[in-house]
């Protein structure tokens, strides 16, 4: 079972998901998506310091790393790319 | 240290919630990427410094600081790039909007 942070912190991540569903441009898009990258590695850090499952801490690490390259990527891309 | 570490978490948590809420409601494309990004970066901040008093010495402080030390400097490098890839593209910035 997950803890009462681990769970308030994902439920805040279904307001940048709104966004990412239906934000009107590409950039709001990006934006929701690295927004809840931030809040599921959060939630994911703390599972594994309460929850007594030290694993998904790095897990929180490399997630945390793989979505802000992504967003990254992604804005680039849209700076540059057609669309 | 305990009651510390939770009131830090409850205000990552409620930073997180009302960047969230901005980030729904604001007009335009850089009104939301500021709630955002602000959001983002204090409530991450805060969360991970109630994470680490709750952690004790140990491998987990210094993943829980490394986290917190990336949110710190990716989350305003990732913010300036949408917003830099939206002022370049097609979305110049409204004059009071």
């Amino acid at each position: 079972m997950m803890g009462a942070f681990g769970i308030a912190v994902l439920a805040s991540a279904a307001l940048p998901l709104v966004r990412l569903w239906r934000g009107p441009t590409f950039w709001d898009r990006v934006a929701g998506a690295n927004s809840l990258n931030v809040r599921v590695a959060l939630a994911l850090a703390a599972e594994g310091i309460q929850g007594g499952k030290a694993v998904l801490l790095d897990v929180a690490l490399a997630y945390a790393l793989l979505g802000f390259l992504g967003a990254v990527l992604l804005a680039r891309f849209g700076e540059r790319g057609e669309r | 240290m305990r009651a510390l570490a939770t009131a830090l978490m409850v205000l990552g948590t409620v930073l997180l919630f009302l960047g969230g809420v901005g980030f729904l409601r604001f007009r335009d494309p850089y009104s939301r990427l500021q709630a955002a990004g602000v959001g983002d970066v204090g409530g991450a901040f805060s969360f991970l410094l109630g994470l680490s008093l709750l952690s004790g010495w140990g491998w987990e402080l210094g993943v829980l600081g490394i986290l917190a030390v990336l949110f710190l400097f990716t989350g305003p490098v990732a913010t300036h790039a949408i917003a830099k890839g939206a002022f370049l593209r097609r979305h110049p910035p409204k004059e009071g909007g």
